[in-house]
C-alpha cells in the first residue's frame, strides 16, 4: 500500500512538473534522462536480465526513429507513429535479430556490433539528407507534450523491467543469465525466452527511437543510428546495476548530469568518465551503484552486532 | 581488365594492413583467451604518436617502429598489470566477456582522450613519398602500401619464429594450450601471460605507423577493432599463421564488393561476411570443430 501511495505521488507529481516549472532547461533535463533511462532499460532486459551482451541496439534504436519521423511527416498522431516505430523495430529485430541468437556469448556482442555498423553505413548511404519535423508542428514547437510522452514511455519502461522481475518470465530470463546450458537442462526452451527478451527489448528501444525523433527537430538521418547509442547505455545500466530496476535510472540521471557539466567546454568528457568507472564498476562492483547501496546498508545494520558476534569489541 | 587488377591489387595491399592489425589481437586471445578489443584504440594511439614524434623530429616514420613498439610494449605491460591480471581467475566464459567489457571500456578512453587532446580532425603524415606510385605492368602500387605488405610478412614471419624457434615462444605456446598443464611443467603462466599481452599491445606499434601514414582520426580505432575481429575469425581465433591470409581475403573480399557495388559499401561486405561466418561457422572459416 505504501509503495503504490509512493509510486502514484510520484506520477502526478511528474505530471505537475511542467505546470509549475516552465524553465525549459529543466524539462530538457528531464526529457533527456527520460531518453536515457528508456534506452538502457531496453539494453537492461536483453543484457541485464537476460545476459546477452548485445552492442547493437543502436539499429534498433534508429530503426524506431527513421519510421516514426516518417510516419509523423506523413500527418499519423505522434503516439501511433511512436507505436509504428516500436513495431517496425521489432519487425528489424525479427529479421536480422533472432537468427543472432545462433550466436553464443561473446560472439553475440560482437555479431551484434557488426549488425549496428552494417545499420549505420547503409543509413548513412540511402538517407544521406537532414530529416526534419512536419513545418506545421515546428511553428509551435513546446516542450510540454515531448515531457509527457517521455515521461509516460520510460514509465512503461521502468513498469515492464518491474514486472519482469517479479515475474516467472524473469526468472527465466535470470537462470539463462546465470547458466544457459543448465537453464536448458531443466527444461527451459532458452532460445523461445530469449527471442521474448529480444523481442521485448528491441520494442522498447523503437519507443526510445521514436522519442528522440519526436523530441529533436532536425537531425541527419544517421544520427539515431550512432554507435553512441549502441555503448552509452551499456555504461550505464552496467554502472547503475544490470538487471535492476532502479539501476539505469540511477545510471542514466548521472550520465546526463556528467553529460550536462562538460557540455560547455569539454565535450566528451562524460564518456570518458564514464568509461573509466565502467572498468571500476566491471572490476570491482559486478553490481553497480545498487549494488554499492545495498552493501553499504548492510554493513551499516550489521557492523556492529556482527563484531559484537565476533567478540572483537 | 587493368580496373580489376587495379582494384583487386589495392584490396591486396590493404590486405596487409589488416593482417597486421589483427596479429596482436590473435596472439592474445590465442594464449590467454582474452578478447581484447581495445586493440584498435591501441592501434590508433600509435598513430597519434608516430604523428607527433615526425610532426618534431622529421625522421622517416618507418624508422619509428624502433621507438613506438617498445613504447606499446610498455603500454601493455602497465594495463595487464593494474587492468587485466585480476581475470585470470575466471572460467574461460567468463573471462571473455569481462575481458570484452573491459577493453570495450578502454576503447571508449581511448578514442574520447584522442579527441580530447586531438580533436576529431583528419590527419595524416606527410613523406616525400606519400602519393608516389610504381608502375607495375599498368598496375599503380603505391610506395607506402608495398612497404606494408613488406612489414606484415616481415613482422608475422618473425613472430612465427619467435614462438616456434624459441624457448620462451614455447612457453608461450604451451601455455596457450593449457594452463594448468603448463603450470605443472613448472612454467610461470602469470609471467608468460604477461609476457605475452604486452607483445601484443607492442603489436600495436607497426600497423599504427601504417596507418599514420594515411589519413587517421580517432574514430578509426572502432574500423580497426572491426578489421581485426573480421580477421581473426576469417583466419581461425588464435592462429598466428592464419591471420596473413585472412587480412588478404578481407581485403580481397572488400575489393570485391567495391569493383560490384561501389566504395561507399566497401564497409558492409566484410561485416556480413563476418556475421554469416560467426553464425555458421563461428570456429573460423579454417578453425577446427571444437
Amino acid at each position: 500500500m505504501k509503495h503504490i501511495l509512493l509510486l502514484a505521488g510520484i506520477v502526478i507529481g511528474l505530471a505537475l512538473v511542467p505546470l509549475v516549472i516552465t524553465k525549459a532547461y529543466i524539462l530538457n533535463l528531464i526529457i533527456l534522462i527520460s531518453l536515457y533511462t528508456v534506452l538502457s532499460h531496453s539494453w537492461n532486459i536483453l543484457g541485464g536480465l537476460t545476459g546477452q551482451i548485445s552492442l547493437g541496439h543502436s539499429t534498433f534504436f534508429g530503426i524506431g526513429a527513421l519510421v516514426f519521423r516518417y510516419l509523423w511527416v506523413m500527418g499519423a498522431p505522434s503516439y501511433l507513429a511512436l507505436c509504428g516505430g516500436s513495431i517496425s523495430s521489432l519487425l528489424l529485430a525479427s529479421a536480422i535479430g533472432f537468427p543472432a541468437f545462433k550466436l553464443k556469448g561473446h560472439y553475440f556482442a560482437i555479431g551484434t556490433l557488426a549488425l549496428s555498423m552494417i545499420a549505420i553505413i547503409t543509413v548513412q548511404n540511402l538517407f544521406p539528407g537532414v530529416s526534419f519535423s512536419p513545418p506545421q508542428y515546428l511553428s509551435k514547437y513546446s516542450l510540454v507534450p515531448i515531457y509527457y510522452m517521455a515521461v509516460t514511455v520510460s514509465i512503461i519502461a521502468i513498469g515492464l523491467v518491474y514486472a519482469l522481475t517479479r515475474s516467472k518470465l524473469g526468472l527465466a530470463f535470470i537462470s539463462i543469465r546465470e547458466d544457459e546450458d543448465a537453464a536448458e537442462a531443466i527444461g527451459i526452451n532458452t532460445f523461445k525466452y530469449k527471442v521474448i527478451s529480444m523481442s521485448l527489448s528491441t520494442l522498447i528501444a523503437g519507443l526510445g527511437g521514436g522519442l528522440f525523433s519526436f523530441y529533436v527537430a532536425s537531425y541527419y538521418y544517421y544520427v539515431p543510428f550512432e554507435l553512441g547509442w549502441s555503448f552509452d547505455p551499456v555504461l550505464i545500466a552496467f554502472i547503475g546495476g544490470p538487471g535492476t530496476v532502479i539501476g539505469p535510472l540511477i545510471g542514466s540521471v548521472c550520465f546526463v548530469l556528467l553529460k550536462e557539466l562538460f557540455a560547455i567546454n569539454l565535450g566528451q568528457m562524460n564518456v570518458l568518465i564514464f568509461g573509466i568507472v565502467f572498468i571500476l564498476t566491471i572490476l570491482f562492483l559486478p553490481e553497480g551503484l545498487i549494488g554499492l547501496m545495498k552493501r553499504l546498508q548492510k554493513a551499516k545494520r550489521f557492523g556492529l552486532s556482527g563484531r559484537l558476534r565476533d567478540g572483537s569489541i | 581488365m587493368l580496373h580489376v587488377a587495379q582494384i583487386l591489387s589495392y584490396g591486396i595491399l590493404n590486405g596487409a594492413l589488416y593482417g597486421l592489425v589483427a596479429l596482436g589481437l590473435s596472439l592474445v586471445f590465442g594464449v590467454m583467451n582474452y578478447l581484447m578489443v581495445a586493440h584498435g584504440g591501441l592501434i590508433m594511439l600509435a598513430s597519434y604518436t608516430t604523428f607527433w614524434a615526425f610532426f618534431y623530429t622529421r625522421i622517416d616514420p618507418f624508422l619509428f617502429i624502433v621507438v613506438v613498439t617498445p613504447l606499446f610494449f610498455v603500454i601493455g605491460w602497465i594495463l595487464f598489470k593494474i587492468l587485466f591480471q585480476s581475470l585470470m581467475k575466471f572460467p574461460e566464459g567468463e573471462k571473455i566477456k569481462n575481458s570484452l567489457l573491459i577493453s570495450f571500456g578502454l576503447l571508449l578512453i581511448f578514442s574520447n582522450l584522442a579527441i580530447l587532446f586531438w580533436t576529431a580532425d583528419e590527419r595524416a603524415v606527410t613523406t616525400v613519398y606519400t602519393g608516389k606510385v610504381v608502375q607495375v605492368l599498368g598496375v599503380r602500387l603505391p610506395y607506402i602500401g608495398l612497404g606494408g605488405v613488406a612489414l606484415a610478412i616481415i613482422v608475422i614471419i618473425a613472430l612465427h619464429l619467435f614462438l616456434t624457434r624459441t624457448y620462451f615462444g614455447k612457453a608461450i605456446r604451451a601455455v596457450s594450450l593449457d594452463h594448468e598443464a603448463a603450470t605443472l611443467m613448472g612454467i610461470n603462466v602469470n609471467r608468460v601471460c604477461l609476457v605475452a599481452f604486452s607483445i601484443g599491445s607492442a603489436l600495436a606499434g607497426i600497423p599504427g605507423v601504417l596507418t599514420s601514414l594515411n589519413a587517421f582520426n580517432p574514430a578509426i580505432s572502432f574500423d580497426l577493432t572491426n578489421k581485426a575481429l573480421i580477421v581473426l575469425i576469417l583466419a581461425g581465433f588464435g592462429s598466428i599463421k592464419g591471420v596473413l591470409i585472412g587480412g588478404l581475403l578481407l581485403g580481397a573480399i572488400e575489393a570485391g564488393g567495391v569493383y560490384l557495388v561501389g566504395t561507399p559499401y566497401r564497409e558492409v561486405f566484410g561485416l556480413i561476411l563476418f556475421v554469416l561466418i560467426l553464425m555458421f561457422r563461428p570456429q573460423g572459416l579454417a578453425g577446427k570443430k571444437a
